[in-house]
């Protein structure tokens, strides 16, 4: 039975903590625990931690989430309901194909299609009261048309001539809004320039400075080195004379 | 007559709001419970489990009964846990309520509790919440599903998509670090334990 469990093997001890493993093998683990008492050890401080896990709790809230559902739509009557999408595109293709078809027949039939099948009376008054009606409403419609031109005649003179007061004075806006503008350009040109220059002067002085720091130390250093060397030769020459 | 999830599904997926209800009825808590041990926030956990319904119900339709509904309910809760962890830039932090006070638990104690138990109880509940807190994501994540919610190796290896045997790893290290960091924080631990 022991060939079953390894000692130290923790996938099984956990296995067999959470009994969640084979009855044989459980029951070598068992026999092997009643042995070791590292595994023993092991296993009862695993389960005195799930122990303490039991008392970790949430705090009690108020829950109680429902999906709602809106009230037209609950309680309403299967005929008052609304149509759910696939029905309203039907009912559209249906429409839309009445339309089409009612439409297609009309256009079909021709003046001469219509004289040349079977005249009733009650078409052929219908067809001559239209076009009296027509003749009518075309004479109205001149009439009504050389009275406008009529009466509208002299204000169209009046708004011709305040037009052309009008043009003046956009004309006079424009020229004044585009020498405003060109003053303004002028100046902001002149400020630019003179920033531009008085920033030129200011990095030049910067230059110059660094410039003679830059000199200044490369001097200092270049004294220090010669009297380095100055050192050194006089310290070969004594060396020399002391031989 | 009590209907089994699966039949509720079914009813909800055929437009059935009032049986998508009784599932939120059902598994409400456990979701809240969840959440809360991950994230440690009460609000938080609140929030993730209304949105875990919402998603679910939107989701329904998708749901073709290849897992339990609840392990669906708990993959959908864990992955919105995820995301508000990212969110946050955080490690969760399983705090005690503080608007909780002794009196309103004795309130909805057992008579026979006493007051001292209950403080105590309180008190072991903070720590082993403090104590979690320094366990890894993957770790806590199935020592709560293990512990609180009663599943498998099997089915958290699915839920954590890892193998088996990774499972049995994260909770003997959990569980190992949890005890140490329980100690240091002066759980006394029985004799018969300690012996090594």
């Amino acid at each position: 039975m022991s060939e079953t469990f390894e000692c130290g093997d923790t996938g099984a001890l956990v296995a067999y903590l959470y009994e969640e493993c084979e009855p044989e093998i459980r029951a070598a683990i068992a026999g092997h625990l009643s042995r070791c008492t590292s595994c023993a050890s092991e296993i009862a401080g695993l389960g005195w931690t799930r122990r303490q896990l039991e008392e970790w709790t949430p705090p009690v809230s108020q829950l109680g989430f429902q999906m709602a559902v809106p009230a037209t739509q609950r309680d309403l009557p299967w005929w008052r309901a609304p149509l759910p999408a696939w029905a309203q595109a039907a009912a559209a293709m249906l429409i839309f194909g009445v339309g089409l078809a009612v439409g297609l027949a009309r256009g079909s039939a021709t003046p001469a299609q219509i004289s040349s099948t079977q005249p009733t009376a009650a078409t052929v008054t219908a067809d001559v009261a239209s076009r009296t009606e027509l003749s009518r409403l075309e004479d109205r419609l001149k009439s009504e048309m050389m009275q406008l031109r009529n009466t509208t005649a002299p204000p169209v003179r009046q708004a011709a001539a305040s037009e052309a007061e009008i043009m003046k004075k956009v004309e006079a806006l424009l020229t004044e809004s585009e020498e405003r503008q060109r003053r303004e350009f002028t100046l902001r040109s002149v400020e630019m320039a003179r920033d531009f220059e008085a920033q030129r002067r200011i990095d030049l002085a910067t230059v110059r400075e660094t410039v003679g720091q830059f000199q200044g130390v490369t001097g200092n250093e270049i004294r220090q080195q010669r009297e380095a060397i100055d050192r050194i030769n006089n310290f070969i020459r004594v060396s020399q004379q002391g031989r | 007559m009590t209907r089994t999830d699966e039949e509720l599904v079914a009813r909800s997926r055929s437009g059935d709001v009032d049986s998508f209800n009784q599932l939120i009825v059902r598994w409400e808590r456990p979701i809240y419970a969840l959440a809360y041990r991950v994230l440690g926030r009460e609000e938080d956990a609140r929030d993730v489990c209304q949105d875990t319904f919402l998603r679910a119900y939107r989701a329904l339709p998708g749901f073709k009964g290849q897992a339990k509904f609840s392990s669906w309910l708990y993959r959908i809760a864990l992955n919105l846990c995820r995301d508000w962890m990212r969110r946050q830039q955080r490690a969760p932090i399983a705090q005690m309520p503080e608007d909780v006070d002794p009196a309103e638990l004795i309130a909805r104690s057992e008579p026979t509790e006493s007051i001292e138990d209950l403080v105590a109880r309180r008190e072991l509940s903070a720590i082993v919440a403090d104590a979690m807190r320094t366990l890894s994501e993957e770790q806590r994540t199935a020592i709560i599903l293990k512990e609180y919610h009663g599943m498998t190796f099997q089915e958290i290896a699915d839920m954590q998509g890892c193998p088996l045997s990774t499972v049995k790893t994260r909770l003997y290290q959990g569980l190992s670090q949890l005890r140490r960091q329980l100690e240091r924080r002066g759980q006394h631990v029985p004799e018969l334990v300690k012996r090594t």
